[in-house]
């Protein structure tokens, strides 16, 4: 029985070659590629939100279509879009993370004031969050601000797994270097960079160029001359 | 640092906590409830599935249909073309280009108030007083009303569309009307064309109402039918109206910006129907003589003084209140005990349902199971409401996108759950920015469920023009119109607090 996620010969035609791949649940993963190359279309099929036309993905050996809500929650995803409630306070999203272990009555609970405050708290300090913004609007914070909740509600979820999609772009060094560090203290995770200076951070380098898996290997063992290849030069 | 808890809740609990209303108005429903009529509701409910296809039926109701279409259409189309002409007249933004100061905007505004504020049924019995029985007065009574509603709108939208190019084309010295023409109608054209498709469903509803009330059409034939109980041909009707308003609303996407054609090949359709075309002009001599004496001022204080005004005007704002909470509630919570896209399907056919039978009908039908009370003409108006209440949000979750709920359904939320935090979060402040402009309609809506709450200006105005009292009916009617200003007053202050305006249905 193998454990993580398994894509058995799944791909979509136009966007992402039929590919098998393992990924181990405390694995730290990278992605690269050029836009368009299939990267958040590997990352969609690996969060259920894209089933693939061709062969499967499993979740310890489940396929992702047949999880319930619990093992849903299990695999994270940091949008690209963040997809925060933009009508919620910082609280209220935050708590969105843990909407998979709670009924509607909570659910409703949560949109009269953000509830468990102190659970809040706690992860708002991980991602370097003032307390203070607990109870203001996302709409009111700055792009980085909107970031780290988005981060704060991830951690909230408690996955075992996060995938990341291009979670650095537009982000000053300081905050992109935060992010990552997040992102690495997490079990295992799954990240898709467009930042090939990075990649000796992770354990593991997936490169996809026009639709396929063209490179699965340890940082150490690419070379310059492979990751300019992978981004169309040469 | 402790940090203090605030309670702030969000928009969609808005949407959602007027449901709480059903729990008063179900217990006095069940209280006042009576096991007669349950049989006849059976029937009712069996006669959907085999309505009467009988020829002279049929001929009737086509017959009718042709009045009603006519009426609708003629209404709509005349109260849409008056509405924007009046509309920019009543824009501060066109009177500061034209005059530089936008007063005669204010004086327009304050002069169509009290025509948008009386309600077409009244419009139409007061016409029918002074016209007689006349295939006009049902087409004027919804113009009136409806030019008014319509000016008010595309006031609205022109004033909160401010463009930029504004300023840039009169500094290249182009005349006023080349840079209005030139900077609003882009700005506002897609909004009011949205809103004049939807006005033609109000319309049919409208004309639909007026024949309930006796002015002829398709209303007369379905209140003719559920009077003599007679479901399967009332069903015939029904079938035959919901058909007319999924044909006219498909139209109407399909076409959104090039529906004219439709409405005027219905209206040549209907134009050759049978029946007689007397002349909109009528005699002064229908008009009840008048002389301002001591008498005439003693007996108008005297019909002053033989309604208790606190009593009606405080159930007429409570059935208001209680219905609009249903409208409100009942859709966003209908989407959340049943989520998803096949259920909003399933949605979308009752709210269709709610909408065809007017709220008069509506009554009677619970009627049969219920007593007459000011609950039960709450629920009656709450369902109608409630029907263009769904079409609303259902247009809301088509406009909207799925990102949200697939985000919170990836992360293990329920279908419901992801539902209540993603499309109805997203949508909520816009719907009840409908729902705020609804009480108003709401509101001028009581006069046609009065006669079965035994209660409220509705019910003292139908008693009064059924009694040709002249000086009540203008006190009721003088009532009714500053009653439904303040709600308006008041929901524009709701939509100023919320930072946002409803295109209004």
């Amino acid at each position: 029985m193998s454990q993580g996620l398994e894509l058995q010969q799944a791909g979509l035609k136009g966007r992402l070659a039929p590919t098998d791949l393992t990924l181990q649940p405390e694995e730290h993963v990278v992605v690269l590629g050029s836009s368009g190359a299939g990267k958040t279309t590997l990352l969609n099929f690996c969060n259920g939100s894209l089933q693939p036309k061709e062969g499967s993905v499993q979740w310890n050996d489940q396929c992702m279509r047949h999880l319930n809500r619990r093992q849903r929650g299990a695999v994270g995803t940091l949008w690209q879009d963040l997809r925060l409630v933009e009508e919620l306070t910082v609280g209220q999203n935050i708590n969105c993370g843990a909407l998979g272990r709670h009924g509607i009555v909570w659910a409703l609970r949560n949109l009269i004031g953000p509830l468990e405050i102190e659970t809040c708290f706690h992860v708002m300090a991980q991602v370097g969050l003032d307390r203070s913004l607990l109870n203001r609007t996302v709409t009111e914070l700055s792009g980085g601000q909107r970031q780290r909740v988005a981060l704060a509600r991830l951690l909230r979820q408690q996955p075992q797994v996060v995938l990341a999609d291009e979670p650095l772009s537009a982000l000053d060094p300081v905050l992109a270097e935060d992010v990552l560090r997040i992102l690495l203290e997490q079990k295992g995770c799954l990240v898709s960079l467009h930042r090939p200076e990075l990649i000796h951070r992770f354990q593991r380098v997936l490169g996809l160029r026009q639709g396929e898996l063209v490179i699965d290997a340890e940082p150490s063992s690419i070379s310059s001359e492979q990751l300019a290849w992978l981004y169309g030069n040469g | 640092m402790a940090l203090r808890q605030r309670l702030t809740p969000a928009l969609p609990l808005f949407a959602l906590a007027p449901a709480l209303v059903l729990l008063p108005v179900l217990l006095v429903l069940i209280h006042t409830s009576h096991a007669g009529g349950v049989p006849l509701i059976g029937r009712f409910l069996t006669a959907a599935l085999h309505p009467s296809l009988n020829p002279a039926v049929l001929n009737s109701l086509w017959r009718g249909l042709q009045t009603t279409l006519f009426t609708a259409l003629t209404s709509w189309m005349l109260s849409s073309v008056i509405g924007v002409v009046l509309g920019a007249l009543g824009s501060r933004i066109v009177w500061t280009a034209v005059l530089g100061s936008p007063w005669p905007a204010t004086v327009v505004r304050r002069l169509l108030s009290p025509i948008r504020a009386v309600h077409e049924l009244l419009w139409g019995l007061l016409l029918l007083q002074l016209l007689g029985l006349n295939a006009w007065v049902a087409v004027v009574a919804i113009t009136l009303p409806y030019a008014a509603l319509m000016a008010r709108v595309v006031a609205d939208q022109i004033d909160s569309h401010p463009s930029p190019a504004l300023a840039a084309l009169r500094g290249v010295g182009a005349s006023p009307s080349t840079v209005l023409i030139s900077a609003l109608v882009p700005a506002v054209r897609t909004a009011l064309l949205r809103h004049i498709g939807h006005r033609l469903d109000c319309s049919l509803r409208s004309a639909v109402l007026l024949g309930v009330f006796g002015l002829g059409g398709l209303g007369t034939d379905l209140m003719l039918s559920l009077q003599s109980l007679q479901f399967e041909e009332l069903w015939s009707g029904l079938w035959v109206l919901a058909a007319v308003m999924i044909l006219l609303d498909w139209l109407m996407r399909l076409h959104r910006f090039s529906w004219i054609g439709f409405p005027v090949l219905l209206l040549c359709l209907t134009a050759g129907r049978d029946q007689p075309w007397d002349s909109i002009w009528f005699s002064g001599s229908t008009i009840p003589s008048f002389q301002l004496t001591a008498a005439t001022l003693t007996s108008a204080a005297e019909a002053f003084q033989e309604v208790n005004w606190p009593g009606v005007i405080g159930s007429t704002v409570l059935l208001s209140v209680m219905a609009a909470c249903i409208a409100t509630a009942l859709p966003p919570l209908q989407m959340l005990l049943w989520p998803g896209r096949l259920s909003q399907r399933v949605h979308q056919l009752t709210w269709l349902a709610q909408r065809l039978l007017s709220p008069p009908l509506t009554a009677i039908l619970l009627m049969m199971v219920a007593q007459p009370s000011l609950s039960l003409a709450a629920l009656a108006l709450g369902l109608h409401h409630g029907g263009v209440m769904g079409r609303v949000l259902a247009d809301e979750l088509t406009n909207g996108s799925s990102n949200r709920a697939t985000a919170l359904m990836e992360s293990g939320a329920s279908p419901r759950i992801s539902w209540l935090y993603g499309p109805l979060t997203e949508s909520s402040r816009s719907y009840l920015a409908y729902a705020t402009y609804r009480i108003d309609v709401i509101l001028r809506d009581t006069a046609t469920v009065g006669l079965v709450g035994g209660a409220g200006l509705g019910w003292e105005l139908i008693e009064a023009i059924s009694s040709f009292h002249g000086w009540l009916i203008g006190w009721l009617v003088i009532a009714f119109a500053m009653l439904t200003l303040a709600g308006e007053s008041l929901s524009e202050r709701i939509l100023v607090s919320w930072n946002c305006k409803a295109v209004p249905l």
